[in-house]
Formats: structure tokens, C-alpha cells, sequence
């Protein structure tokens, strides 16, 4: 194949990869960096390594699997392992995704009274233009705002850069690690890979390569889109810890929210740099909040056999609309209510996702070998031990971070 | 074995199976059922006992319902089973699965599945898609009626009976009846591809071939450009030619346009020689041009000829023909002269010659023409079709209001979302 008609193919099949990605970096992927940037310096960036390798390693069978099936990985773990699998795993999924909705408003509003717009006002604001967006506008258009909403994700890119880092320690950080072995800084680095790797993403890639209807022959291709989205998401990783590690942790600023690295970078940085660090945060939190209620919506209602679809109405899909409408009117609502426990909700959501990831996992490496679905496609030995590893490694790390955080 | 009543296949599922002295033969797992005369029937249970199967014959069975099930038959007597592709198994084949609802024109899951007796058999005659089947497989059937009960509400089934079940994938197609297959033939062509639509490209494909040629030209027209492409590239040339020729100029172009090019060389070499040079005309312009979104499917007469004579040519000429409602008078070079409406021919005196009632200020556009541009004008003028006409005023094709409709508003099968 010449080189111009492997571009052509690369354009027709790119975007699930990268769109899933960039939407991983949602409120609290950002908190996380943040946070782990602020406290910790440069010191982590080498945690984004392996952590790239594994997303690349799982996302690459899930992505491979929605190719070869032609199906999403909620309609292949019914049809496989039966309703009553089926059911609790959505179920979980339903509220841990329902705390990540509420992790996306709190830092949509956190965002927005940096911006000095008024809470009360936005977050209803946001949450009805969300849903009519989704409900009265058509999909492309959707599937458009979401790509060009990823550009403004270079932000951070930008803050680090204006950081002005000392690149030298950077690249020796990040590739030589120097682990401090407290219980502080081991939590912080489970709390990236947790935070990176999470079960509904499996969901939203599989789901989206399934639909784009991309064929075997395209299958290389499509590896490359997964590929360079796990590394985008890396990237901007990369550079939201560099930024916090350059301009805060010198100082000694400790910080819990991602909003409140934006307002610490102010005097620090200027302007500039804290508006940046806003929008961007803004904008990470409203395209997680478009993304996963429906998402959600959407593999549920699968998954149990119910009517989905945007374009339908509460009397043709009632459970599809009910559930999208109400995980962003309730989200939406307890970020409002002063005192609401939202910092419970996010733990709570953290520990079911990260009781769910090995459940899915398992079922994805399962179902990848399954000849009779993916014939020559299943993995080959090699790449079921590497699978293999990093699953085992990647549930032993978000199991430890969920007992930890609960205790 | 006489079996009386009804149940449902969950509510049996790894229950015992008792033989004569009441011992326990295993428990069942699975039910096998083969092709009936109107519905399915179970021919035997699999049953699994410390991890071997074995299969017991319905005719070994001697009672048979949700609280009882016993045989006539001794361990020793059972012979074993083997999981084998050959076999249709409710549990494993049709549990979970996706099928068409060809009544209620839609995709469901299978929750559960009802067994009925009749005579001495067991048939297959119902599915449950309903959430009572979801909440009877996790087993919490009664604590979800009692649920509903403090609402004042029944828990109600969902069943659709079986001769209204079309499969989706050719293993279930061996046991299929050939009542769903007209069913779906019969449901509207956006119907169909809203079906298609919902399911897998795979299965979407296997469930197209099932299709006649004339059902699936028109479904297929209906359907996203990718799915179009996936289906016909999957399909052998011969039968994707057949439904290609079927399909009006332009929608087949449209189609051809999608594939990869040598599937498409392949498929207009097996079309009739005139379809496939107008569909090749066609291929030559820019999708969102006016060229692009035109058929050269039109009628048209030299101006000479009498009213009388145009109806009469008209009858046989209008077949053939997607849109009629407008004549378009060309000279022998086909350059286009006027055009009558329907309406005028039919209102004209017959003796009257063309030229005398034909309008020559007409709107025209050419083929590169932006296809919004073409939309505001059949828009302003209330047209049917809007001629597209070369800069030396040849008559190369029409756009019509249906395709201008595609473009502000496309169709909901198109529109439909995908997964985000």
C-alpha cells in the first residue's frame, strides 16, 4: 500500500481512540495530576510510563474486539456470561459513572467561580444545554463540538510549557524513577493508574469502534488511533503534573481540587496560566458530563435488551431517557446543595469503579481468546502474557488503592 | 410424556432431575429443541452432574413442570453430551441473544423463554423480552412484583410469541419459519434499516441477505453510507448487482461511490450495460453538488408530438420511471427545450402539440451547483424536480424533492445516533 493511501486509512478509521481518550481526562483525572503534581514535583511523571503501556495494552484488545465482533462489550459479555453478570456489572457502572457525573459538575462549578460566573447560575445552565444538545441536536454535530472540545486540551500543554520547567530534570524524572517509599507517595501513584484506567472508558471504545463499523482489513490502522490517544492522554498528563510541579510544589502549596491549582497559579504564574488551567479545566468537566451519562445510558440499555437512542422520546425509550436525564438533573442538583456529600460520592464512585475494573478486565481477556467470536484475532501467546500481567498487576494496584482509601 | 400447562425455561434451570427410586440424575442446564411444525420442540434436556453432561431424551421424561421433573430413566442408561454447533440450544443459542420483533418492527434481547405442552411436546412458543423475564433470571421475580404492587402496578410480561421472530444470525435461520421472512418483506423499508441499523454490521448483513432483491434495494437506499458499504462489500458480486440494478440511479451511484473502487468496477461490470453507463455518468460528480444528488431517470419527448400521443407513451414510459411529474421537451440533441407538468398534459386537448403548452422559463441549476444552493431553489419555486443542465443547456439529469429533503433533513435511519 502506498504511503498516501495508509493516511487516507488512518483518517477514515481515527477518532474512537482519541475521542475516549481525551475524555478520560475528565475532573478528576485532572484533580489527580494536579494534586500529585503539587505535592510530589516531577517525582511521579515516571508512574505515566507503565501506565501508558498498560492503557495501550488493554484499550488495544477492547479496540480489537470491537473490529473483529462488530459489537460493544456490554452486548458481548450478555450474550456470553448471561443476565445476571450483566445486570450487577451495569448496575455498578450506573453509580460509579453517577458520581463521575457529579465529579464533572463540581468541577464544571468549580471552574466557573474562578471564571467569576456564579454557580447557581451555570451549573443549571450547563446541565440543560447538555441535555438538549444531546436530546434535540443529531449526533454528528455532537460527535463534532466533541473533537473540536478536545483541541482545547492543548491548554495544558501550553501551562506547562509557559511553566518554564528545568526539561533536564523533566526527562531524568521521568525516565530514571526515584520511588520514595511512603504510604503517601505509593497511594498517589495507584490513585494514576486508578484514575487513568477505568472500566467505563472499556465500554465507550469498544462501543464506538463497533459502530464506526471499521473492518478487519482497517485493523492496523486502528490500533495506531489507540494507540496515539493512550499517549495524548498521557501527554496531557505529562503536562498538568509539570506545570503544578514547576510552579507550586517548589513552594510547598498543597491543593486537593484541581480547581484549586488554577487559583493557586495566579500569583505564581500570572493570569494567564490560572485562566488556562480553568477553561481547561471547564472544558474537560462539561465534555465528561456530556459523555458519560449517555454512555452510560446507552451500554445499559443494551446490555438489558431496552429501546436507546437520542432521537427517541420518554414514551419510546423510557429507561434510555430516564436514566441520561436523571444522573444530570440529580448530579447537577447535589452540586448545588451546600454540604451535599459530594466528597463521599467520589470516593464511593472511585471504589465501585475500582471494584468493577478487574471484572471487567477478566471478561475482556476471556472473551478475547473466545475463538468462536474472534477466530484468527484472539491474542497470541505472547501477547496473553503481557495481557495477562498488566491485568494482574493493574487490579492488584486499584485493589490496594481501594482498600486503602476506604481505610 | 404428558406435560400440560406452561413455564418458563429459567424457572427450570439448574433445577434436579430425579430418576424412578428418586435419586438425582444431575441438574438441567441446557434444553435442545429442533425444528416443529408451526413452533420449535424440546427433544431433550442436557443435564450436568460433577461437571459431565449428559443428554436424557424427552421421551425418558415423566414429569415435567417448574416444581417437578423426573424420569423414567437410570444413570446408567443416560448417554453423554457434548457441546456441538450442530444443536439448537435455548440456553446457549437464544438466552441473551439479539432477534427482529417482525411485528413490532424493532431489535430485543431474549430474557427468558416460554415453553408451552401441547399434546406430548413441549414447544418453544414465546420469548420474554420484558424486564418480569430480566428480574425471573436474576431470581428476584416476586420481590420485584411486590415492589411494583406498593405502586399499584403489575409487573406485566413482555412475550413475543415465536412466529413473529425473525433471527439475525443464519444459526438460528435453520429452525426459522417462513412466516417471519414475509413479515419482515412486508415491514417499510426504513423500518428495515432501522433494524439494521441497531445491530452489528455482521449481523446486519446476514439479516439483509434474507432479504428479496426489490425489499432490499429500497432498505438498502435507507441505510448510513458505511453500513451500505459494509453489507455490499460482504456480499458476492452477482447478488449485490441484482440489488444495485434494482436501486435508481442516483442511489446507486451513491452506494457505488461509498465502496472501495475495485468492488465497484466489479459490480457495474455485472449490471446491465445501459444501468451501469448511467450510474457511471452519475459516479462522475462531487457528492454535494447538484451532479452529485441527480438521477438520469426523466422522461423526455420531442415538442412535435400531439398531447394524445405524449399520454399514450406516457402510460408505457412512466413505469420505468422514479419521478413523472414533469415532461422535459428536448430537440434531438437533447437540449433542453421546456417542460410540461403532468398536470398540463392531462388538462391540455389532445390534439394540441407539445410545443404549443410547454413552458420554457424554467429553473434550472448545473452540476456543480452547491446542493444547499439546489434546496433553496426547489425550496422557493414549490418544484418536484429541478433540472440539471450542462452551460451549453444540455439536459444531463433532474434532482428530486425527495433527495433535497435528504439533504435538510436526512432520514432517520441516517440521522439515527450511533453509540457515542
Amino acid at each position: 500500500m502506498s504511503l498516501w493511501k495508509k493516511v487516507a486509512v488512518f483518517i477514515s478509521v481515527m477518532g474512537p481512540g482519541i475521542i475516549t481518550a481525551n475524555i478520560d481526562n475528565d475532573a478528576s483525572g485532572i484533580t489527580t495530576y494536579s494534586v500529585a503534581g503539587a505535592r510530589f514535583g516531577y517525582s511521579l511523571l515516571w508512574t505515566l510510563i507503565p501506565t501508558t503501556i498498560a492503557l495501550v495494552v488493554i484499550q488495544e484488545m477492547v479496540g480489537r474486539m470491537g473490529v473483529v465482533t462488530g459489537k460493544g462489550l456490554s452486548d458481548l459479555i450478555r450474550e456470553n456470561y448471561g443476565v445476571k453478570a450483566t445486570f450487577f456489572m451495569m448496575l455498578g457502572l450506573l453509580i460509579a459513572n453517577f458520581g463521575n457525573t457529579v465529579a464533572n459538575f463540581a468541577g464544571w462549578a468549580a471552574s466557573m467561580e474562578i471564571l467569576g460566573l456564579s454557580k447557581y447560575m451555570m451549573v443549571p445552565f450547563g446541565a440543560v444545554t447538555i441535555w438538549i444538545l444531546v436530546t434535540k441536536g443529531s449526533y454528528r454535530f455532537v460527535e463534532m463540538i466533541l473533537l473540536y472540545a478536545c483541541i482545547i486540551f492543548v491548554g495544558y500543554i501550553i501551562s506547562g510549557v509557559m511553566a518554564n520547567p528545568d526539561w533536564n530534570t523533566v526527562i531524568k524524572q521521568t525516565f530514571v524513577p526515584k520511588i520514595q517509599w511512603k504510604s503517601e507517595y505509593i497511594m498517589m501513584s495507584i490513585a494514576i493508574i486508578g484514575t487513568t484506567i477505568t472500566p467505563w472508558m472499556q465500554f465507550y471504545l469498544q462501543s464506538s469502534i463497533a459502530e464506526k463499523g471499521i473492518s478487519k482489513e482497517h485493523y492496523k490502522a486502528s490500533r495506531l488511533d489507540v494507540i496515539i490517544g493512550c499517549s495524548i492522554t498521557d501527554i496531557i498528563s505529562f503536562f498538568i503534573i509539570i506545570t503544578c510541579g514547576t510552579l507550586l510544589f517548589p513552594y510547598g502549596i498543597r491543593i486537593n481540587e484541581a480547581s484549586e491549582a488554577a487559583l493557586a497559579l495566579r500569583p505564581l504564574a500570572g493570569d494567564y496560566a490560572s485562566l488556562i488551567f480553568a477553561i481547561s479545566l471547564a472544558n474537560a468537566s462539561l465534555l465528561g458530563a456530556i459523555i458519560v451519562p449517555l454512555a452510560t445510558a446507552y451500554y445499559i440499555c443494551e446490555a438489558l435488551g431496552w429501546e436507546a437512542g437520542v432521537n427517541k422520546t420518554f414514551k419510546d425509550a423510557p429507561q434510555f431517557m430516564w436514566i441520561y436525564t436523571l444522573t444530570i438533573a440529580l448530579a447537577s442538583l447535589l452540586v448545588l446543595i451546600p454540604g451535599a456529600p459530594l466528597v463521599f460520592l467520589m470516593v464511593l464512585s472511585a471504589v465501585i469503579n475500582g471494584l468493577l475494573l478487574p471484572f471487567v478486565l477478566v471478561f475482556a481477556i476471556l472473551l478475547i481468546n473466545n475463538k468462536k467470536l474472534m477466530g484468527e484475532f484472539t491474542n497470541s501467546r505472547m501477547q496473553n502474557y503481557i495481557s495477562w500481567g498488566t491485568i494482574i498487576s493493574v487490579i492488584f494496584l486499584t485493589v490496594s488503592w481501594v482498600v486503602t482509601s476506604v481505610f | 410424556m404428558p406435560f400440560f400447562g406452561e413455564l418458563f425455561v429459567s424457572e427450570i434451570l439448574r433445577k434436579p432431575v430425579l430418576d424412578p427410586k428418586g435419586e438425582e440424575l444431575g441438574k438441567v442446564r441446557d434444553i435442545v429443541v429442533v425444528r416443529g411444525e408451526a413452533f420449535p420442540k424440546v427433544t431433550a434436556l442436557i443435564l450436568e452432574k460433577k461437571k459431565s453432561l449428559m443428554n436424557l431424551p424427552w421421551t425418558g421424561l415423566n414429569i415435567f413442570n417448574k416444581r417437578i421433573i423426573s424420569s423414567n430413566i437410570y444413570t446408567e442408561s443416560l448417554q453423554t453430551y457434548e457441546f456441538n454447533e450442530k444443536d439448537l440450544l435455548i440456553v446457549r443459542d437464544i438466552f441473551d441473544k439479539q432477534i427482529v420483533d417482525a411485528n413490532g418492527a424493532k431489535v430485543v434481547r431474549v430474557n427468558d423463554v416460554k415453553l408451552e405442552g401441547y399434546d406430548s411436546e413441549a414447544l418453544l412458543i414465546a420469548v420474554d423480552v420484558g424486564m418480569r423475564g430480566i428480574m425471573r433470571r436474576l431470581g428476584f421475580e416476586r420481590g420485584g412484583e411486590d415492589v411494583m404492587r406498593i405502586f399499584k402496578k403489575h409487573l406485566s410480561n413482555n412475550l413475543i410469541s415465536w412466529t413473529y421472530i425473525q433471527p439475525l444470525e443464519p444459526k438460528l435461520t435453520k429452525i426459522s419459519l417462513t412466516v417471519p421472512r414475509q413479515m419482515v418483506s412486508e415491514l417499510h423499508p426504513a423500518d428495515i434499516a432501522e433494524i439494521i441499523s441497531q445491530v452489528s454490521h455482521k449481523e446486519g448483513a446476514s439479516f439483509f441477505k434474507g432479504l428479496d432483491v426489490e425489499t432490499a434495494a429500497e432498505a438498502l437506499s435507507e441505510l448510513e453510507p458505511e453500513v451500505q458499504a459494509a453489507i455490499i462489500t460482504g456480499m458476492d458480486t452477482d447478488k449485490a448487482a441484482d440489488i444495485i440494478e434494482e436501486m435508481p440511479p442516483d442511489e446507486a451511484a451513491d452506494v457505488l461511490s461509498d465502496l472501495p473502487v475495485d468492488k465497484a468496477k466489479e459490480i457495474l461490470e455485472s449490471i446491465e450495460k445501459e444501468e451501469a453507463e448511467d450510474i457511471q455518468e452519475l459516479l462522475g460528480h462531487e457528492e454535494d453538488t447538484a451532479g452529485g444528488l441527480m438521477t438520469n431517470d426523466f422522461i423526455t419527448y420531442p415538442p412535435e408530438i400531439s398531447v394524445k400521443d405524449a399520454i399514450e407513451k406516457f402510460r408505457k414510459d412512466a413505469e420505468d420511471v422514479e419521478t413523472v411529474y414533469y415532461l422535459y421537451i428536448t430537440d434531438p440533441d437533447e437540449k433542453l427545450l421546456g417542460v410540461v407538468s403532468l398536470r398540463e398534459l392531462l388538462l391540455a386537448p389532445l390534439d394540441a402539440k407539445l410545443s404549443d403548452i410547454l413552458e420554457t422559463k424554467l429553473k434550472t441549476v448545473t452540476p456543480d451547483t452547491d446542493e444547499i444552493e439546489v434546496a433553496e431553489i426547489v425550496a422557493k419555486y414549490n418544484l418536484v424536480a429541478i433540472p440539471v443542465v450542462d452551460t451549453e443547456g444540455f439536459m444531463l439529469g433532474i434532482v428530486t424533492v425527495d433527495d433535497v429533503i435528504d439533504v435538510i433533513l436526512p432520514p432517520s435511519a441516517k440521522r439515527k445516533r450511533r453509540k457515542v
